[in-house]
């Protein structure tokens, strides 16, 4: 039973990765185009538009070619955009993981996915990351301030059991993404709307906490006094708080590298979920209660 | 402390007759604690604790990190000749865009091909099962 225990974390982290790419990228799963009255849907291969189209388009893991007017959105996730004369789209493009060529002037409104993505200038860029990071700073001090002993005691549970943290992170983002999945099926009958909603506040509210316990552990590895005497001998540099601050500051400064911040921000992202939801935020509470019979 | 009963602490195989005669000792004998009220204890020996000065405030070190943050993003906004309401405008979509993208992503899962379908209700089951055994384990970390 032992043993098993010993293999099943690291299973389940190769699991979860797994699964989080066939997620992101399920490419085998091609598929016709679908219509469902006017609106169409491509799965998993190129289409081209070249009759009107009296609703919305839908492009999955393909690219599109719009030679002809589309009266409704299109959306396309995971695939190239090229609109071509006399191609137009009346409603909203919203494209993700691709690119869009040709849309100037022949699209009613442009949106990405990526929430980035849509400042193109490096320099706005930076000084978007480095106005999230104040915001980041604030609101992780705010947190520590009222709960420094439950950040402190994720904390600890991130050094301690660092790949139980990371495996459970990354089965519970898997998780999230499912049910919003599952959850978008119930949109037709309104209460997919609120489901919806409640399941992306809450991923929000793990994920900040988390964050905050990061921090508050990479502030404890780099700068965290080792023994007494470095304790005393500190004016600033000791308690929770100046943990906190010098965690989101080393990640903050790391997250300014092109390619290598925004992963290494996602790998603590991970850990963070992780590490909030194995110790239900801080409190030491069991999530589920154990069954047991009445002695009698 | 007795000369008799240092000896003790120091050998208590060879003074093995001594708690005999100490009720001191026999008593901390019987509970299996024989040296542990007697032997002082120097706290600088002692590993430092988690919980040690965790409830300093270093205002300085807060306020200087935070203003330096923002002032650095404030130079970085005036080098880049935009506001931060637009450019956060620009970046962060509207919820009519959110609700939108919702509902349309919400058609196309519910017109995905059906092995599509079959695999998602699989994974669903399967990574809440797991998802639900890992919840289970107590955690590790320890903050007296």
């Amino acid at each position: 039973m032992f043993r098993i225990a010993r293999v099943l974390v690291p299973l389940t982290t190769i699991g979860a990765v797994a699964v989080m790419i066939m997620l992101l990228s399920p490419h085998g799963a091609s598929g016709d185009v679908r219509s469902a009255s006017s609106d169409e849907y491509v799965f998993g291969r190129d289409a081209a538009i070249d009759q009107p189209v009296h609703g919305n388009v839908q492009v999955y893991f393909g690219n599109v070619i719009v030679q002809s007017v589309i009266e409704g959105d299109l959306l396309v996730y995971g695939g190239d955009v090229t609109l071509r004369e006399p191609g137009r789209v009346t409603g909203r493009l919203i494209h993700g993981g691709g690119t869009v060529t040709g849309a100037d002037g022949r699209v009613g409104r442009v949106y990405s996915m990526s929430s980035l993505e849509g400042a193109t200038a490096t320099l706005t860029t930076t000084a978007v990351v480095l106005s999230l990071l104040f915001v980041w700073l604030v609101t992780a001090v705010i947190v520590t301030m009222w709960n420094g002993r439950e950040i402190r005691y994720s904390s600890i549970e991130i050094r301690s059991s660092a790949l139980h943290c990371f495996a459970l992170g990354l089965v519970a983002l898997t998780s999230f993404l499912l049910t919003a999945v599952v959850f978008s099926y119930l949109i037709g009958i309104v209460i997919g709307i609120p489901l919806l909603a409640a399941l992306g506040v809450f991923a929000i509210l793990t994920k900040v906490y988390g964050m905050i316990a990061v921090f508050h552990a990479v502030g404890t590895l780099v700068a965290g006094p080792r023994t007494r005497e470095q304790l005393a001998a500190r004016k600033w540099l000791r308690g929770d708080i100046a943990m906190v601050v010098v965690g989101v500051l080393i990640l903050g400064a790391i997250r300014m590298i092109p390619v290598i911040g925004p992963i290494v921000w996602g790998g603590a992202s991970v850990f963070g979920v992780g590490v909030a939801l194995a110790t239900k935020f801080g409190r030491r509470e069991p999530w589920f209660l154990a069954w047991r019979p009445a002695e009698v | 402390m007795k000369s008799e009963c240092q000896r003790y602490l120091e050998d208590p195989e060879a003074n093995a007759s001594h708690p005999d005669t100490c009720v001191e000792c026999a008593f901390f004998a019987e509970i299996g604690a024989d040296d542990a009220p007697r032997r002082p204890i120097v706290i600088e020996s002692l590993p430092l604790a988690p919980w040690e000065e965790a409830k300093h405030r270093p205002w300085p070190l807060i306020l200087g990190g935070a203003l330096a943050v923002l002032a650095i993003a404030a130079a970085v906004f005036a080098a880049a000749g935009a506001t931060p309401m637009q450019v956060l405008r620009r970046v962060f979509p509207n919820f009519d865009l959110i609700l939108s993208t919702v509902r349309l992503l919400g058609e196309g899962v519910e017109h995905a091909p059906a092995g599509l379908q079959i695999a998602l209700a699989i994974s669903f089951v399967l990574v809440n099962t797991v998802f639900y055994l890992l919840l289970r384990r107590a955690p590790k970390g320890i903050d007296v």
